[in-house]
């Protein structure tokens, strides 16, 4: 049994008298798909923002490739291979694409020429080389999501968190998203992912660990994660594309 | 030497009245418009100057001139504000910054125009309780009060009632506590945003200039003093804690105890200095303000 | 492509260079080295406004830091000027460690607030002290040789105009800065830590500040708290790189010139000048920045039709062209 790239034992935040997240405790593998789905509220981008650094855990552990990174702030973080991106995406609107991704370049190409070679690279890879020399501000929403990929790609992250990178993009812009994620799923990265497609999620993820009132519920196949009823309480309600 | 110890407390106190008022409108007009107002000190000096030249042609006591310094001041906040309104919207840059920026160059032009037709000459608007005073002891310790300095509190604790009961059992200050608190929600809930900017800042300006007539009565005026009161106001709204304004009267009558201190036992150069190392040590210990409840 | 630029750029210093000898009138010269320091000062407030976007309202308080260093080094310890420079301008870093410490992690108005009271405080602190004299000021050695002061202040200018536009356009420190004022906490998730990028800038910006407020005491050979330390340096310096556009070099370079040409005919023909001078220089900022937010160059290099004109003169390369040899597609 190899390692585990993230382990996550007891997490706990609250905020003042909000438990956003209570014990949870996961781990993730090197190259698995894990989407974490839960109703509005669940602690979803706070577990993201707890691995990722932008705020100290109040009780609990993280490890990530062995090493203990709790409270470890989010620019060390992604300097050690942790990317992620954001739920209402943060591009430098005042800077070329091309400048966005080379800023994220720098965490491993410090010089200026291998930064750029780079990050052509990344453009290439998602899609947006033809797109580089313009001002992000301009992108289309879905540019601006590819944008948020891109630069944590930049990273050469070994875990990519994606905080709902397909909410808000046509069909077409989906599948295309979706395959890149597989693609680099392929290539040996390990993501996390947040999502309310059921589509999506279900298809895409290797397993997934369900959240309610700040709480792990469930976690497993899809298949048996949509079984649990556990589960369908939770989402009683909201759409359930996951049929028993 | 710790005879003068009461003396300088009470006057601190009474002046730090005053310090209340000038800081809670500049607070209102912070949560409202989330501006900082460079300018408030100049306000404050227009407002003096307005009191004193009044006093001079009409002969009367100033104090009666204040309700209408507030009038003639609030007008002007409230046909200005649409230019704040306009630069807070932009597109382009940073439109916070670029409004700070503006209330600067505001802030220059004034006192600018403030040297060009005051001169550089420092005035003391004559009151006519700014001779009184009367003594109080207590126990052993005996301490002089100014009236026109419990004028200042007493002026100061009628303002902030007033204005606490505007906030609080008001439409219009529902008006204003939901636009500080969520603009946009509050527009969809039929507040006219721009309208209710308009006359928060036209109260809050029209507050400071108020408070310059009485800061002319108790010190002296010059049309280079907004600088010292702009400090003043900054020091007590980040001490309390931006936005908090629970805290203000606590930073408030500090500011007014370490200024009254000062001017009894040091150079009162001094005293600029340690405003500026209490905001300091405060900043670097604790930027949230005393009560680490600020924004 | 930069053949041209550096064409230019060399016809431009040589000029200036023997500008003195064509035109030894002194007078002239004065002004010209004035300018000189105005973009120096212009260009060094615009690290932190433009580029990281921090508002420093204390900037001045760097180049009178700057200028009581030279005074009291060489007035109460003898040491000959050249030396004194380099200690100016450390000092003058030192001062933005010390202010940059409590104020860097405040908000941008914040920041703005507390770097004004600070650069007060330190007035006030020289017009307290002993040791700068108080409000009588210095007075230092006459050194009347106007062409020393002209080539020198350039020297100075033009190696931390080179050193700036260095590490802000080509280094990748540059971006970094950038990538803070656009989204601090997007630029943390990219291994960006603000606190240092920050506390870097702001060192960055104030020792050329304190060095030219060295050179500018030896020069005019008496300083006070009034000239040196006060809200006047700033506000020019301000108004200069926001009216000529903020996140660039050029534009306070540009606005420092319009801005300080402007005020030399006003003087000329104005007795009253300082008092209706700040009138007006205030005007300018709060017109500026309602109704021409990127200032002159900015506006200039934002219209498209601009922009394609002075790519052609100056044959700028199209920022999009792909670096040789990086063509290989993955698989």
């Amino acid at each position: 049994m190899t390692k585990p790239l993230l382990s996550v034992e007891d997490l706990t935040k609250t905020f003042g008298g909000l438990h956003a997240v209570e014990e949870v405790s996961f781990q993730i593998q090197q190259g698995e798909i894990i989407g974490l789905i839960g109703p509005n509220g669940a602690g979803k981008t706070t577990i993201f923002n707890l691995i990722s650094g932008y705020h100290p855990p109040t009780r609990g552990r993280i490890a990530f490739n062995g090493r203990d990174i709790t409270g470890r702030r989010p620019y060390e973080l992604a300097r050690l291979g942790i990317g992620r991106t954001f739920q209402v995406v943060k591009p430098f609107p005042g800077l070329t694409v091309l400048e966005n991704v080379v800023i994220a370049a720098f965490a491993r190409h410090p010089k200026r020429a291998d930064a750029e070679r780079h990050a052509w690279q990344i453009l290439e890879s998602t899609g947006l080389a033809d797109r580089a020399g313009l001002s992000a501000a301009s992108l289309t929403l879905a540019g601006r999501k590819r944008l948020e990929i891109s630069k944590a790609l930049a990273l050469e992250p070994q875990l990519l968190l994606l905080d709902e990178v397909v909410a808000g993009l046509n069909p077409t812009e989906a599948d295309q998203t979706i395959k890149l994620i597989l693609q680099l799923r392929d290539s040996g990265i390990s993501i996390l992912v947040v999502e309310h497609i059921m589509r999506v999620i279900m298809n895409i993820s290797d397993s997934i660990l369900v959240l309610n009132f700040g709480r792990k519920i469930a976690m497993g196949k899809p298949a048996e994660v949509t079984r649990n009823p556990e589960v369908v309480k939770a989402y009683l309600g909201e759409e359930a594309a996951c049929k028993p | 030497m710790f005879l003068l110890l009461p003396q300088a407390l009470v006057d601190g106190f009474l002046i730090g009245g005053i310090y209340v008022t000038i800081a809670i409108g500049f607070s209102l007009a912070y949560g409202v418009m989330h501006i900082i107002d460079f300018a408030v000190g100049e306000w404050i000096m227009l407002g003096a100057f307005l009191g004193f030249y009044l006093t001079r042609w009409l002969q009367i006591e100033p104090l009666l001139f204040l309700p209408l310094v507030f009038i003639v001041f609030a007008a002007i906040g409230y046909l200005f504000q649409p230019v704040i309104h306009r630069v807070l919207s932009g597109k382009k840059g940073n439109p916070l910054l670029m409004a700070l920026v503006f209330t600067f160059g505001l802030a220059l032009m004034i006192k600018g125009l403030g040297l060009t037709v005051f001169g550089f000459y420092s005035h003391s608007i004559p009151s006519a309780l700014s001779a009184g005073s009367f003594s109080l002891e207590i126990g052993s310790l005996f301490v002089t009060v100014p009236v026109i300095r419990l004028t200042g509190l007493i002026y100061a604790l009628a303002i902030t009632l007033a204005l606490h009961y505007l906030l609080k059992k008001t439409d219009f200050g529902l008006a204003v506590r939901a636009l500080s608190q969520n603009k946009d929600a509050a527009g969809l809930m039929g507040i006219n945003a721009k309208r209710t900017s308009s006359y928060v800042y036209g109260i809050y300006v029209g507050i400071s200039a108020m408070s310059g007539v009485l800061i002319g009565c108790i010190f002296s005026i010059s049309a280079q003093m907004g600088s010292q009161y702009t400090v003043f106001s900054f020091f007590v709204v980040v001490l309390a804690g931006m936005g908090y304004l629970s805290g203000v009267p606590w930073a408030a009558f500090l500011l007014g105890v370490v200024q009254s201190f000062f001017l009894i036992y040091f150079n009162p150069g001094w005293t600029l200095l340690a405003v500026f190392g209490i905001l300091y040590a405060v900043l670097l210990v604790s930027p949230k303000g005393l009560f680490g409840k600020g924004v | 492509m930069r053949w041209r630029n550096l064409l230019w750029i060399g016809i431009s210093i040589a000029g200036l260079l023997l500008l003195p000898k064509f035109f030894p009138d002194p007078f002239f010269l004065r002004i010209v080295t004035e300018v000189f320091m105005w973009v120096g000062l212009a260009i060094t407030w615009d690290v932190m406004a433009g580029y990281t976007g921090y508002l420093n309202f204390g900037h001045g308080a760097f180049f009178g830091i700057g200028a009581y260093v030279t005074a009291i080094l060489m007035m109460r310890s003898g040491w000959p000027f050249a030396t004194t420079l380099p200690v100016a301008g450390l000092v003058a870093g030192a001062a933005a460690l010390i202010a940059g410490l409590p104020t860097l992690r405040l908000k941008g108005a914040y920041f703005a607030i507390a770097t004004w009271a600070l650069a007060l405080a330190v007035q006030q602190m020289a017009l307290v002290l002993d040791i700068t004299g108080g409000p009588d000021g210095m007075r230092l050695p006459p050194f009347l040789h106007p062409q020393f002061f002209f080539y020198l202040m350039f020297a100075l200018v033009a190696a931390t105009f080179a050193l700036l536009w260095f590490l802000l356009e080509k280094a990748p420190f540059g971006l970094k800065v950038k990538a803070i004022r656009e989204d601090e906490l997007g630029a943390m998730a990219l291994g960006i830590n603000p606190t240092t990028i920050k506390m870097q800038a702001f060192i960055l910006s104030a020792i050329p500040a304190g060095v030219l407020g060295g050179i500018y005491a030896y020069w005019i050979t008496f300083i006070d708290p009034a000239s040196v330390l006060a809200d006047i340096i700033t506000d020019q310096a301000m108004v200069m790189a926001v009216f000529g556009g903020l996140g660039t070099l050029i534009g306070p370079l540009i606005g420092a010139v319009l801005i300080f040409a402007f005020k030399t005919y006003f003087w000329a023909y104005l007795a009253d000048y300082q008092v209706l001078y700040l009138i007006i220089l205030g005007g300018v900022i709060a017109l500026t920045v309602v109704f021409l937010p990127n200032g002159l160059w900015g506006t200039i290099t934002g219209y498209t039709g601009g922009r394609r004109i002075l790519r052609k003169a100056l044959r700028v390369r199209q920022p999009a062209e792909r670096p040789q040899g990086s063509g290989e597609k993955e698989t």
